[in-house]
């Protein structure tokens, strides 16, 4: 891996992103449609008052619940669709015929894919605070950003680790859809589910995206005090990180290998 | 070096299939050698095997010298393959695409002087995917020639082509040969065979069961020659001197002369023709095509 190569990869994410940000249907998936639920939300509830939570504002748990469907749609869902979509159509092979290495190639989409979800977090935050005061304050912005990046990293792996599994690209958003869309609902992302009985929120928290939604949120308590940190909702997606990475090793492995 | 590509007893074996059986083939350094051969002949994976994107089951692959299967860096900058392409950036433009490339390899060809090469100069800002479809054949010839590369494999590289968009990119690859290009094409068609290779391999069944020069293959210029015409009234073929060596037969409303020597024969009836001033309306002689020579190679081994 030479500064060279790794030039290369920089430029593969430039060319990615101009052409992701031209086709504005996907663009628009990937960014307007999260952010049409967190104004259709905050306008309508925002200021609704959980009882159950101390009193926390709704807005203060729609923008980490949000920011959480996000990060599944664009780590997990299209990085899964955009490699498959690699090797279903025949574009490694044409790289695996060129000088440029293939992992140059894989890491211009995937990189290009993480720049649109930090994209569309930063404007879902943005949106939030300006538009609907949600509560985020200096003193809990590092561990915002540390349960950002850990979870954009283990979603991301597990989105790349996914693309073997998922076939045909046309079928493929139907497949991730059925693994994505029943964890979104169990795991306290867009109601809260203070009443759902011990053993779902057991299973769902044992999944990355209850203590993904649950860690953001740890930043937006106004009784939060610290820096905003979640220990255990860290050590669980830090965990999945670790088998994420260990999955992609593998997918990217067989991406690679000829027979 | 003395070849660009060798093959030596090359096999492929899946499961209870075998693909290739025993190929030996050599193209030498600026020598366009055309591969033909019926779908399912073993065509796309023996290619495969030359250009080390699959591994030999038995035998061996050098391309330049190399093994190809390592899939080393530095022969990869050296050999270009067309593919039939999709493209991910599909929302970039052709001269973006082809910019893209470029910076892949250690001594690229410029974009304006690949667009000027595949005369593609009228479509350098169209985004890719509204490339009409020979247009996008021409960005792939163009993108795997982005590497200048001394040896280029070209899979079907006029499929769907109007005629004009098939000369077009016949002096394409004609210019490209008269820079020393060594090419390996692959083609359904037979006069783009005989209008681009200095040698046909003709593969069937995963063996090499005809090989030599368009002009020679299968012994062509040796099969005789035919010659046809039509007799005025009051003529029959009765009348007519048969050549040495050669039948005469009715056909139709004619006459077909089927002789191994054809100027001879032609000599000697054109010579009769116009001694008794006999008009041979439609006098036509011809060799068998390489497509007649094709079919009778690909069906001796069906």
């Amino acid at each position: 891996m030479s500064t060279r190569d790794l030039a290369l990869a920089g430029w593969q994410v430039r060319y990615t992103q101009r052409s992701f940000w031209r086709n504005r249907r996907a663009a628009f998936f990937s960014l307007f449609f999260p952010l049409l639920f967190l104004v259709v939300f905050g306008t309508l509830l925002g200021d609704v008052r959980l009882d159950s939570r101390g009193g926390l504002r709704l807005i203060d748990f729609y923008v980490p619940g949000i920011v959480t469907y996000a990060i599944v749609l664009i780590g997990f869902n299209a990085t899964a669709m955009q490699l498959a979509a690699l090797r279903e159509n025949g574009i490694l092979k044409r790289i695996r015929m060129t000088p440029l290495p293939t992992w140059a190639y894989v890491a211009g989409t995937v990189g290009s894919t993480l720049l649109v979800m930090a994209a569309s977090v930063a404007i879902m935050l943005a949106v939030g605070v300006l538009a609907f005061g949600a509560h985020l304050r200096l003193s809990t912005l590092p561990g915002l950003l540390v349960t950002l990046l850990l979870g954009g990293a283990c979603l991301t792996t597990l989105g790349i680790a996914a693309s073997r599994v998922v076939g045909k690209p046309e079928s493929g958003m139907g497949i991730l859809m059925v693994v994505t869309l029943p964890l979104i609902f169990v795991s306290d992302v867009w109601f809260p589910l203070d009443d759902a009985p011990g053993w779902l929120s057991a299973i769902a928290g044992a999944f990355p995206l209850e203590p993904l939604a649950s860690g953001l949120g740890v930043a937006f308590d106004p009784s939060t005090t610290g820096v905003g940190m979640s220990g255990g909702d860290l050590a669980v997606l830090a965990a999945w990180t670790v088998v994420g990475c260990a999955l992609m090793t593998r997918t990217l492995r067989a991406v690679t290998r000829r027979d | 070096m003395r070849r660009a590509i060798e093959a030596h007893d090359l096999h492929k074996r899946y499961g209870d299939v075998h693909a290739v059986r025993g190929v030996d083939l050599t193209v030498a350094p600026g020598e366009v050698l055309c591969l033909l051969g019926p779908n399912g002949a073993g065509k796309t994976t023996l290619v495969e095997l030359l250009e080390g994107h699959r591994l030999p089951s038995a035998g061996s692959v050098s391309l330049l010298g190399r093994d190809p299967a390592r899939g080393e860096r530095a022969l990869r900058d050296r050999v270009g393959v067309v593919l039939q392409g999709t493209f991910l950036q599909d929302e970039l433009t052709v001269v973006e695409l082809l910019e893209m490339h470029a910076r892949w390899y250690d001594r690229p060809r410029p974009p304006d002087e690949l667009l000027e090469l595949v005369e593609l100069d009228a479509a350098r800002d169209a985004r890719a995917r509204d490339l009409s479809g020979g247009q996008r054949r021409r960005l792939d010839l163009a993108l795997g020639l982005a590497g200048r590369p001394d040896v280029l494999f070209l899979d079907e590289p006029t499929t769907g082509f109007d005629p004009h968009a098939r000369r077009q990119a016949w002096r394409t690859i004609q210019a490209l040969r008269g820079e020393g290009l060594t090419v390996l094409l692959t083609t359904h068609m037979l006069d783009e065979a005989q209008a681009l290779a200095d040698r046909v391999a003709v593969l069937a069944h995963g063996e090499i069961v005809a090989e030599g020069p368009p002009e020679l293959l299968g012994g062509r210029h040796e099969r005789p020659a035919e010659i046809r015409f039509a007799l005025p009234d009051g003529l029959g073929p009765a009348d007519v001197p048969t050549p040495p060596g050669a039948t005469l037969v009715r056909d139709g409303d004619g006459v077909l002369v089927t002789a191994p020597d054809g100027v001879a024969a032609a000599h000697r009836l054109t010579g009769w023709a116009l001694e008794r001033d006999v008009p041979l309306a439609g006098f036509r002689v011809a060799q068998p095509t390489l497509e007649d020579v094709y079919l009778s190679l690909t069906e001796a081994h069906a």
